[in-house]
């Protein structure tokens, strides 16, 4: 976007940030330039201590004690923030910037009413009284999507779900009406399917009032839904900066390609195209290379040319407003295939190993322990699940919190005992059998990889000694002599150096203590591993390694795995056979093709459509679901899902509501628990499509792990033939009918334009432009003014077509391709 | 011989100190030079706050330690009277005759009312409080976590029993309670030689515990370690236990097995200290059981079969041991000031015992006309409770810097 006559909201002009601690002086940020013009959302993005968030709090002028901005400037509308009173910016905090930080109950005041809360902000900034500030607040509160806002108003935070305080946190922020909204991962502690809802909601905000916002965030799939344009960091500095589809399509730094190269992106395939982890570990702060940051871990590094001097960013050829740190950026062909490991046969799977047949598992909940209270109620955390797993198979469970995924583990590993129904491993009834009371052989082969690394270890026992415990308690070795052998050995399975015995966990790296958790899982040569979310809590390029690793030792050693993630993404690369759950209900399960693709239980549909994808070229059905997943303390009657459930309608009469749903067989094993009809079934369309680019016989070659670059070929190689074709189309749609204004309709083509590069269209919109039947750029340049305003007044956009100069857009981008 | 001057007195005293000096220009020189490769004590030495409190806190034990060990310091024996030195002030010098007889020729910080050397009533003092308010304070710990933990861990009717039980003994009035423990009619239905027969015997139960959930999976060396450290640690318990309880059925060891006695009053006073400070420890041992149950290093040894000992005593307490540590000093303080508290109202230690709160009730009736006598111990009980208070600070501050 060429906005050159307009003056940014936040200019920041080489920002230097440090921290000052007892070891000296770490630098935090180091020459961090951006620009974000009104009613712009500017993406940051990259993995933990790359100074995303030193770069929020800088803006805000709130870094502590500690913290101190050593060097460049940051203007705000034009005046520099360094120049200003600390009562000036205090006014500013707040009122002109707003700020949404991750924790949505660390952000609000637990002893307050949230109405008093919200009633504060004007009545702060703005002086107003309170009536004023209680209609304002309440507006807000009915703006957020929030239902029944009076009652809300009148709740303390705890009494509402995570979602809905984080709904009000966005309320606070807006009510000032600020300029601009700095959002720090918002959603990262939210469920899948509220997160869709939260990120729409803010979207939606951000084009209703134009706030200009800096969107922080490690997930690039969450970037490129929400941003006009990204800045990608590492170690302290931005790397590579431009639009979103600038970066995605044309990545000009190798290490934005490695982050690509890492993500599950669909059409990756564990076997024929392995993820790629990015080598090596992040600098530490004091430890920084001359030049380059990224060399150390850079394929393409030379001596000579990066590690000279520091790097400062480059334009890239032929590109307006895309920047790179890289000094070869004309010399690496950043098209080439990156080199895969060789490529694995397939494991086929084996026997049975694990049989979970109708497991129900109930709590109790008293309400007086003392004295135990008359009324108990009971949590049905499991209810009826049945599946199977074979040898070398992996498993994945998929769902949100509290969809009794963990119980299912519990009950698995021996920590809880089932309340009915039968689970059998290798022949042997394990369901009621606690963990204490199981044979040592049976605790050794089936064991459990956990989420939070900085917690699956004991922070005060060496990585060793814990390792050795647990062969101790497996019965391995007959001498401490030859444990010691076998616990090297161990860490030699998940590549880490010997010398890591002695190290005490807090030595160690988030990814290297998932791989002690690895080790420790597999130290009993187990038939079943439980890897619940092993991977969630990683950075993105730390996540592949860790990933490759746990699949690699699996093929060796035949292990069953049953992966328990909420990720799709990682479960579409990583299992053989899915099993969808929800509120303790199996709802669907099948092969991973079969539930990735239609038809699909609504919820698959629904989760399958709220997981962000960073890919340009794929499109994806736009589905949220309204409110919240209910408690299990008091499910829904009926199906489970029909509280939330888009489709509810489609089913005849109350049958959702009256009747758990049968679990029906569509073929194959792929189940599926619902009332909706064949035929409503079948006509299901995928909510995921590959690009048309990808479906080209050149983008398969190059796959879809690089989907992004290989995308950027092809749109060059067929840019000479589409006009072509479009013009082909164009010619029928001319003859197509005008009523009342409507502009001209057409088929969907094999290849629609990607209406989301017109800025202020997103994927709303573009799906409300599609049933309108536009798909090509085409189509909106060749808008006259009473085409303009009929859509225009159809999307109640108050002229914003215009202002927005779509049709210019459309033009330019038409040009381009 | 002439009275010392102000000066003189301050020389003398400093000089008498001079073993102290030594040991602690030992300790800190070394520390600070190690003090990279010492973890938490080693990061003491990185803020002044904890140096202060660490140096105040090392003093008195030294002081303890040397007075007991070797004699040193202390200038004449803290129960010797010389009736011409009754309430003499500070630096006044011993008649010739005594003189003569090898004494040290000054009372350093004056007489008290009996004639006894307050100087070296104060540096005995210290020993008696190093020796007992560390000691009882770690034997509440074992009590308050071999309860504490399986209280937290556990949970529903055990922990609610408990934590009900910790409570009415909370709301016990502390004083009242100790003058009922201390009370000869109470001592001699042998009330408190049980009570510490039940108490002392947590540290023998925490022990054991320990070292079978560790070594259960090496039988050779857990059985034999098991006999050496329960055998001595028993036969401890026996002596400690059955000199009090005399003719009681808690008399188990004849007398040429009893190792050492301890004398009455003390045991009650220990007896007394542990019974009121091991409910608190409990709680806090119980909330941060709480807190660490749910972590995933704890799921992770329920899944590979610990039993739950091994997880409470191995997973969870090392865990939990940087606020422990820290309650632990404050706790030591606590204790002194309760020794004083006994002492003041003359309950536990015999009455000629040179320990602080004693001397301080003792001098408290001539306080208008001579101030020296309570005004030494008063002083040395508050450098060291303001030592702990801020070793313990500074613990807790470092623990909290990364």
């Amino acid at each position: 976007m060429a906005k050159k006559d307009v003056q940014p909201i936040l200019e920041i002009d080489d920002l230097n940030i440090s921290f000052f601690v007892r070891a000296g002086e770490i630098p935090a940020v180091m020459d961090f330039s951006m620009k974000v013009y009104p009613g712009e959302t500017m993406g940051l993005v990259g993995e933990s201590g790359c100074g995303k968030s030193t770069v929020a709090l800088g803006i805000m002028r709130d870094m502590g004690n500690r913290g101190k901005i050593v060097g460049g400037s940051i203007k705000f509308k034009g005046r520099d923030m360094g120049d200003m009173s600390d009562e000036e910016l205090r006014d500013i905090r707040g009122s002109k910037i707003a700020m949404i930080y991750q924790e949505p109950m660390a952000s609000l005041n637990p002893s307050m009413k949230i109405g008093k809360q919200l009633m504060e902000v004007p009545m702060l900034h703005e002086d107003v009284t309170k009536e004023e500030a209680y209609n304002r607040a309440i507006e807000m509160v009915a703006s957020v999507k929030l239902p029944d806002p009076a009652r809300v108003m009148d709740a303390y935070p705890h009494q509402i779900s995570g979602g809905q305080q984080q709904r009000i946190v966005i309320a606070m922020a807006l009510l000032s009406n600020p300029d601009l909204l700095l959002l720090d991962e918002p959603t990262t502690a939210l469920d899948v399917t509220v997160e869709a809802g939260i990120v729409e909601l803010v979207k939606e905000l951000g084009e209703k009032t134009g706030t200009s916002m800096v969107f922080i965030s490690h997930n690039l799939g969450l970037i490129l839904e929400t941003c006009d344009k990204i800045t990608v960091m590492y170690s302290g500095e931005a790397v590579e900066t431009g639009t979103c589809h600038a970066v995605f399509d044309r990545m000009r730094h190798p290490y934005t390609q490695g982050l690509f190269n890492s993500i599950p992106l669909p059409g990756a395939d564990k076997n024929s195209r392995p993820l790629l982890s990015i080598p090596g570990q992040l600098p530490l702060p004091h430890q920084r290379p001359l030049g380059c940051n990224f060399g150390p871990r850079c394929p393409h590094f030379d001596e000579q040319k990066c590690n000279a001097a520091p790097v400062k960013m480059n334009p890239v050829q032929g590109e307006e407003k895309h920047l790179s740190r890289c000094n070869r950026i004309s010399e690496i062909d950043w098209n080439a295939e990156p080199e895969r490991p060789v490529v694995a046969d397939p494991v086929e799977p084996g026997d049975v190993v694990l049989k979970v047949d109708g497991l129900k598992k109930y709590y109790d909940v008293a309400a007086n322990a003392l004295f135990g209270g008359a009324e108990t109620r009971t949590v049905k955390a499991n209810e009826s699940v049945s599946f199977t797993a074979r040898e070398a198979e992996t498993v994945a469970i998929v769902g949100e919190s509290g969809c009794g995924k963990s119980t299912l583990a519990k009950v698995l590993l021996g920590l809880e005992t089932k309340t009915e129904g039968e689970v059998v491993l290798e022949n042997l009834e394990i369901g009621d059998v606690e963990v204490n009371d199981r044979e040592t052989g049976t605790v050794a082969s089936i064991q459990m990889v956990f989420q939070n690394p900085f917690d699956t270890l004991n922070p005060s026992q060496s990585v060793g000694s814990q390792i050795m415990r647990t062969l101790e308690m497996f019965k391995i070795g007959n001498s401490q002599e030859e444990r010691r052998q076998r616990m090297l050995e161990l860490l030699d399975l998940v590549k880490l150096p010997r010398a890591f015995a002695e190290r005490m966990p807090r030595q160690l790296s988030g990814g290297q203590k998932q791989r002690i958790g690895v080790a420790r899982a597999f130290a009993g040569q187990p038939k079943v591993v439980v890897a619940d979310e092993p991977v969630s809590a990683l950075d993105v390029s730390v996540q592949a390694a860790v990933t490759e690793l746990l699949m690699e030792i699996q093929r060796e050693a035949k292990t069953t795995m049953l992966f328990i993630s909420h990720d799709l993404s990682i479960v579409r690369y990583i299992a053989d056979r899915v099993v969808v759950m929800y509120l303790g209900h199996i709802v669907e399960q099948g092969t991973t093709d079969e539930i990735f693709s239609p038809p699909y239980h609504p919820y698959t549909e629904a989760l399958l459509s709220a997981v962000p994808i960073a890919d340009t070229s794929v499109e994806k059905k736009h589905i949220v679901l309204e409110g919240d997943i209910p408690s299990a303390l008091n499910p829904p009657s009926g199906c489970p899902f029909q509280t939330r459930c888009p489709r509810k309608a489609q089913v005849t009469g109350d049958l959702c509501e009256r009747e758990v749903p049968p679990m029906r067989n569509l073929g194959n094993g792929h189940m599926v628990k619902c009332h909706l009809s064949e035929d409503i079934l079948e006509q299901m369309e995928p909510v995921i499509v590959l690009g048309s680019k990808n479906k080209a016989p050149s983008g398969k070659k190059t796959g879809a792990a690089s989907v992004a670059t290989a995308t950027a070929m092809s749109v060059a190689s067929s840019a000479a033939k589409k006009p072509a074709q479009k013009s082909a189309t164009t010619a029928k749609k001319k003859t197509a009918t005008k009523k009342d204004n409507a502009p001209p309709k057409m088929k969907k083509p094999s290849k629609p334009d990607d209406l989301k590069r017109i800025s202020g269209v997103g994927p709303k919109l573009e799906g409300v432009l599609n049933g309108l039947g536009i798909y090509k750029f085409e189509q909106i340049s060749k808008w006259k003014k009473a085409e303009r305003e009929w859509v225009d007044g159809y999307l109640k956009f108050k002229g914003r077509i215009d202002r927005d100069n779509w049709v210019a857009q459309a033009k330019k981008l038409m040009k381009e391709g | 011989m002439d009275p010392l001057s102000w000066g003189g007195i301050i020389g003398a005293v400093l000089w008498q100190f001079l073993p102290v000096w030594i040991a602690l220009f030992l300790t800190f020189a070394i520390s600070i030079h190690f003090k990279s490769s010492l973890g938490l004590y080693g990061k003491l030495f990185d803020s002044m706050i904890g140096m202060i409190g660490f140096f105040l806190v090392m003093f008195w034990i030294y002081t303890g330690l040397f007075t007991a060990l070797f004699d040193l310091i202390s200038t004449h024996d803290p129960l010797a009277q010389i009736p011409e030195m009754k309430n003499k002030v500070p630096g006044w010098a011993l008649p010739e005759a005594r003189v003569d007889q090898g004494l040290y020729p000054h009372y350093l910080l004056g007489g008290d009312n009996l004639g006894r050397d307050v100087f070296s009533r104060m540096v005995k003092g210290s020993w008696v409080v190093i020796q007992i308010a560390p000691l009882a304070a770690l034997f509440a710990y074992m009590v308050g976590i071999t309860l504490g933990l399986p209280a937290g861990y556990y949970g529903g009717k055990f922990d609610t029993v408990l934590s009900f039980l910790a409570n009415l003994i909370l709301a016990f009035p502390v004083i009242l309670l100790f003058y009922l423990l201390v009370t000869p009619e109470i001592v001699q239905t042998g009330i408190p030689a049980y009570m510490a027969a039940v108490l002392f015997i947590f540290p023998i139960v925490f022990v054991g515990i320990l070292l079978n959930s560790k070594f259960v999976t090496r039988p050779e060396i857990r059985t034999p370690l098991l006999v050496v450290v329960l055998g001595i640690s028993f036969w401890l318990y026996a002596s400690l236990v059955s000199e009090q309880a005399r003719g009681t059925i808690v008399d188990i060891l004849p007398s040429w097995l009893d190792l050492f006695n301890i004398p009455g009053g003390v045991l009650v006073v220990f007896v007394s200290v542990v019974f009121v400070n091991s409910p608190t420890i409990f709680r806090i041992v119980r909330g941060l059981t709480l807190d660490v149950k749910s972590r995933d290093y704890v799921s992770a040894a329920q899944t590979r079969g610990e039993s739950p000992w091994y997880i409470m005593l191995w997973e969870i307490l090392p865990n939990v041991r940087g606020p422990l540590i820290v309650d632990f000093c404050l706790r030591i303080g606590y204790t002194t000031i309760l020794l004083g508290t006994l002492g003041f109202f003359g309950l536990g230690l015999p009455p000629e015992s040179p320990d602080w709160g004693s001397t301080i009730n003792d001098g408290r009736r001539l306080l208008s006309v001579y101030l020296h006598p309570p005004l030494a111990p008063a002083l040395a009980l508050l450098s060291l409770v303001l030592g702990l208070n801020l070793l313990a600070d500074g613990l807790r501050e470092e623990s909290l810097k990364d």
